[in-house]
């Protein structure tokens, strides 16, 4: 609760900061609020007694892990920021307090213990992010962003409330715990659960795979992801996603969990689609951001893994995911920024030559693909072998063997960066890497390859 | 610390040591990792003399040598139990002889890497890392730690190709890394679904321990893979399938007919250190894979499915020759040969004899030594006048004789004559397919015939092409410059070439030395194959 | 107050559900089908009122008051949505003259 404190109050005092010129006081601010926030979630730990504020939230430790990685992931994005909201505009602080918000927004999302709670986290979330992406006034490409995002995001919301009032129709209660109770006893004894929970259900799921990006509910988000500026897209498609994930697996992992055998099949097939989906056309793309968008898709189908085989370790499957996900992440999207600041283009041919001129650089975005692509000795091998693990405890080899026909189809377009990069010679002047992207680049490096070689160092927080 | 943690892990502090050196010492690179190699030969030689031949090891874990067992990952995965991943090193009669042969076949490869000009930090770097995942290989004995190195020994690959390699690079580095990774991802699911069988029998925690998993007493009853509980997977008995899965991967990497298409890309377009290290060693992580996992683990399978795999050496012996014949490449004309030669080494697997399974190791530690022989041969002649088609040299011999000395022993000890490696190797290889009719009726006695014509093919193509590129009127493509450029071989390529041939010769009059070592685990392994 | 839940109460519950899912249907048919930015917020809109209608049935059906404070912060919240979507479309249409959506064609897959 600190946590969410911490962070609304320094949105609000940030907004003051801006308002008296204090410009440069506005990043370290920032990051000083997040690590006391930081502080205070991880003060959370194994404290946990039941949920509070009249079963409102829960703060249990999946909430505590979720909120660390989300707020470490926002302090590292943030950190590449210097400099980079003032090219856009001269109101510096906005985008400080708004991602704050956001990041409000979704504290609550991975820490509800009642329906209303989820619904206030997502909205207060969303209408942020749709603020950010359309934080370029004049560019045309962002304001189209902001537009699909918005209607997208909105009608999404539609389903996720209606399938709410359905639910609530037939449980009569928003409490998590009370709709498990009532489902668990319909279930023993014998009792028909109603029509509309199993409506509710679908249309929840509809929602929230919307919210995650999950095919065929994915249309918006390439183009939302192109369309944002870029550190705007890295925080939507690691800290967002990785919210979305802790909120859907909340919901169905617990909630909805005694009608598994109901909702399995249907997000099954929402994970295989999804990983075809983002997969193939990443292949087709020739733009580093934009393939970026397309797998960030497939790694929601990885991650949706957790959902559909909910063995005991689902929830740390998605925590490890997650991570792996969000270093590599935003390794790719520092490269990204880097390489439109210095040569205004993001297609694959402008990275060629890089492995000669700047070395750490592209060692870093390699160790960010072969995680992503999953190669051992790095985060997201470990990621991706747990999340397989699960599934095959469960018995799904059929998904698990499609799956890993996409990790080697994903193979094609990461690999094509570090084709570029190594294989590839260009005429390129050496790009100039600031020392705040040294830093996150080295701290997401070593974290990718830590948790690779030696997984035990993430302890099971869950 | 262990001999074999050192043996793994000396060329990676090389690496490191690469890496930090500043790029004024550019040029001394290379003998850090020429150290780091000699010591590595030295160190193994140490592990051969001490090596105890009298214990089997194969699926006992108490005759197992030099183990080293540490607890590395310990998390809580997938239902009941945690998920124990065990840093365990250990060798015995079918993993030694490996050692060796890496640690030469590195040392040679290094001394070939001085005609490497470009970027030298990162190729050693790589190269380093490279020996390191490959001893790892040879060594672990636990599964995923065996996968883990096997995997890594792709990336360096990958990049020595693309970074170093000839015109076609991308192409090629692509082709290998997708061909073995695609094998090697369905391996990792059969290893995680072995895991799920298999029980530590003395915590009752599941264990990727390859010698837990050869013990069909430790497999949960009714789990996936348990010998007896007759599960299907995708409509094969499961333990069938997962037999199937594994010896596909590491039958890419052997390689395998129809498997093979990578290996002629990647060698014409590898630079020869590369070239050596694959021919020398990579294929031979395959058939050590063959053996060590698929035939230990999944016995039955092994021998239910032995004459396809007797058909797939012969096949891979009789076209990998036929189309050596056709090639006008001389680099392409020894990656063809290498697919032929190690044909044998699946004939003699497939016949599960004594005589087989000896001939099959004794393959590949021969075909270790005279592949890289010959490409480093190849190299010597390209690095000199960036050429290797067959048809622009002719009467070297005069311009070249030592260099055409080292060429006849090497073309002639790999055509299997009397006196060399070779002809120890497929002899027992063809006794050992022709033996089995007899003893276990596994493999047809046609198959061992058809493995002969692939020695009367192979000495075809080696002569044809000795008499092309060596004798007659001297003639050049390239004219009075090639004259002047090809000279004769130098004191640092002697090195590296005569302790190949002594070694090739020694094994050829006393192949006692190897089979004494892996005589014991072999009959093991026989006995643990068809009891 | 009572009253108000008595007169909910006189039509069956049924018929609520069967409107909201009506309202509901129009609404998703609306963003579907229609290409001007404003017609496809407002059947945004549509679709939240349906929420709205349906949990104040719901509620007044199984005397629970928590399903008519959902309905406080779903409006709340629509507001909010509101402000910054109207603000979103202002923008564009300073850009482009148009709020029709098919010229939001610049990014493509």
């Amino acid at each position: 609760m600190n946590a969410l404190i911490t962070i609304s109050v320094l949105a609000v005092l940030v907004l003051y900061l801006g308002l008296y010129k204090a410009n440069k006081a506005l990043l370290p601010v920032t990051l000083l609020g997040l690590a006391v926030a930081l502080f205070f979630t991880i003060n959370h730990w194994n404290v946990f007694t039941g949920p509070t504020f009249n079963d409102m939230m829960s703060y249990d430790n999946f909430a505590v892990a979720f909120s660390g990685i989300t707020i470490t992931s926002t302090m590292l994005i943030l950190l590449l920021s210097k400099g980079y909201f003032e090219k856009i505009s001269d109101h510096v602080a906005e985008y400080y307090s708004i991602i704050l918000f956001s990041l409000a927004g979704i504290l609550v999302m991975v820490s509800y213990h009642n329906m209303t709670m989820l619904f206030i986290g997502i909205e207060i979330m969303s209408v942020s992010l749709y603020i950010l992406a359309g934080i370029r006034k004049q560019d045309f490409a962002s304001n189209e962003a902001a537009l699909k995002y918005f209607l997208m995001g909105a009608f999404s919301t539609g389903f996720l409330l209606f399938g709410v009032a359905l639910i609530y129709g037939a449980a009569h209660s928003f409490d998590l715990e009370a709709i498990k109770m009532h489902l668990e006893t319909n279930l023993q004894t014998g009792q028909a659960i109603s029509p509309l929970f199993y409506t509710g259900v679908v249309l929840m799921a509809v929602g929230m795979a919307f919210k995650v990006g999950a095919a065929p509910f994915h249309f918006w988000t390439p183009d939302v992801y192109e369309g944002s500026p870029s550190l705007i897209t890295a925080f939507m498609s690691t800290v967002v996603k990785t919210a979305g994930f802790a909120a859907f697996l909340r919901l169905f992992a617990t909630c909805f969990y005694p009608l598994h055998d109901f909702w399995m099949p249907v997000i099954l097939v929402i994970t295989i689609i999804t990983l075809f989906a983002g997969n193939i056309t990443a292949l087709y793309q020739n733009n580093f951001k934009r393939m970026l968008a397309w797998s960030s898709i497939s790694h929601a189908g990885y991650m949706l893994f957790a959902i559909v085989s909910l063995g005991s370790e689902a929830s740390y499957g998605v925590f490890v995911y997650a991570i792996a996900y969000s270093a590599a992440s935003i390794i790719a999207f520092a490269g990204l920024v880097l390489m439109q600041a210095n040569t205004g283009s993001d297609s694959f041919d402008s990275f060629n030559g890089l492995g000669r001129k700047n070395p750490f650089l592209a060692f870093t975005l390699t160790v960010a693909m072969l995680s992503l692509a999953g190669i051992p000795l790095t985060a997201g091998f470990i990621g991706k072998f747990i999340m397989f693990s699960n599934a095959l405890s469960s018995m799904h080899t059929w998904l698990v063997v499609l799956a890993v026909i996409n990790a080697v189809i994903s193979i094609f377009y990461y690999f094509r960066v570090i084709v570029a990069m190594y294989f590839k010679d260009a005429e390129r002047a050496e790009l100039e890497i600031p020392l705040n992207f040294k830093v996150v680049l080295a701290i997401s490096v070593v974290a990718t390859i830590l948790i690779g070689i030696w997984p035990a160092f993430l302890p099971n927080v869950i | 610390m262990n001999l074999l943690s050192v043996l793994v892990f000396s060329p990676l502090v090389a690496g490191l040591i690469v890496l930090v050196l500043p790029a004024s010492l550019q040029s001394r690179y290379k003998y850090v990792a020429l150290a780091a190699t000699i010591l590595q030969v030295l160190l193994s030689v140490l592990v051969w003399v001490r090596f105890n031949p009298s214990l089997g090891g194969v699926n006992n874990e108490h005759t197992l040598q030099f183990a080293e067992k540490l607890s590395w990952i310990q998390l809580n995965v997938g239902g009941d139990s945690r998920l124990q991943i065990d840093y365990f090193l250990a060798i015995d009669g079918l993993s030694m002889p490996f050692l060796l042969l890496t640690s030469l076949v590195m040392f040679v490869a290094v001394l070939s890497s001085w005609e490497i000009t470009t970027n030298l930090k990162g190729y050693f770097a790589l190269f380093m890392l490279l020996d390191t995942a490959v001893m790892g290989v040879f060594t672990a004995m636990d599964f995923f730690l065996f996968y883990l190195f096997y995997e890594l020994m792709l990336l360096p690959i990958y990049f020595l190709i693309g970074m170093w390699g000839g015109v076609k690079r991308e192409y090629a580095a692509i082709k290998f890394f997708l061909y073995t990774l695609f094998g090697s991802v369905f391996m990792l699911l059969i290893m995680v679904g072995l895991y799920f069988s298999v029980q530590d029998p003395l915590t009752g925690d599941h264990t990727f321990n390859m010698v837990h998993m050869m013990n069909p007493a430790n497999y949960v009853d009714g789990s996936l893979f348990a010998k007896f509980s007759g599960q299907l997977l995708l409509g094969i008995p499961a333990r069938s399938l997962a037999f199937i899965v594994l010896f596909v991967a590491f039958a890419i990497k052997v390689p395998i007919v129809p498997l093979h298409t990578w290996l002629p890309d990647a060698h014409v377009e590898a630079p020869t250190p590369v070239s050596i290290v694959l021919a020398g060693i990579l294929l031979k992580v395959g058939g050590y894979g063959v053996i060590r996992i698929c035939y230990s683990i999944f016995p039955e399978a092994a021998l239910g499915y032995a004459w396809w795999i007797g058909l797939i050496g012969v096949v891979s012996i009789i076209y990998g020759a036929l189309n050596a014949l056709a090639q006008r490449d001389l680099k392409r004309l020894v990656a063809y040969s290498s697919v032929s030669h190690m044909g044998f080494v699946l004939l003699g697997i497939a016949s599960v004899t004594a005589e087989g399974i000896s001939g099959a190791m004794m393959q590949m530690i021969s075909h270790g030594f005279l592949s890289v022989m010959l490409f480093f041969l190849v190299g010597v002649i390209y690095t000199r006048v960036h050429d290797r088609e067959i048809a622009n040299f002719r009467g070297l011999s005069q311009l070249m004789p030592q260099y055409t000395f080292f060429i006849m022993v090497a073309f002639f000890a790999s055509l299997g004559l009397p006196g060399f490696s070779a002809f120890i190797a497929e002899a027992f290889s063809l006794t050992g397919a022709f033996k089995s009719a007899g003893v276990n009726g596994l493999i047809p006695r046609w198959m061992a015939l058809g493995g002969s014509v692939g020695i009367l093919l192979s000495a075809a193509y080696l002569l044809w092409t000795l008499q092309r590129m060596f004798f007659g009127q001297l003639r050049l493509s390239g004219g009075e410059p090639w004259r002047l450029l090809l000279t004769d071989v130098t004191i640092r390529e002697k090195i590296a070439l005569v302790p190949l041939a002594a070694m090739a010769l020694l094994l050829g009059i006393l192949p006692g030395v190897v089979f004494t070592q892996i005589n014991t685990s072999v009959l093991d392994l026989v006995k643990l194959v068809n009891p | 107050m009572q009253d108000i839940v008595k007169t909910i109460q006189g039509v069956p519950l049924n018929h609520y559900i069967l409107l909201s899912a009506i309202i509901f249907s129009i609404g998703v048919t609306g963003v579907l089908i229609r290409r001007n930015a404003i017609v496809i917020f407002m059947s945004v809109e549509l679709m939240l009122n349906a929420v709205n209608l349906l949990l104040t049935a719901f509620s007044a059906f199984s005397n629970d008051p928590a399903g008519q404070v959902f309905v406080f912060f779903i409006m709340a919240l629509a507001a909010a949505e509101v402000a910054v979507g109207l603000a979103i479309i202002v923008m564009i249409y300073r850009n482009t003259n148009t709020i029709d959506i098919n010229v939001m064609n610049r990014l493509k897959w």
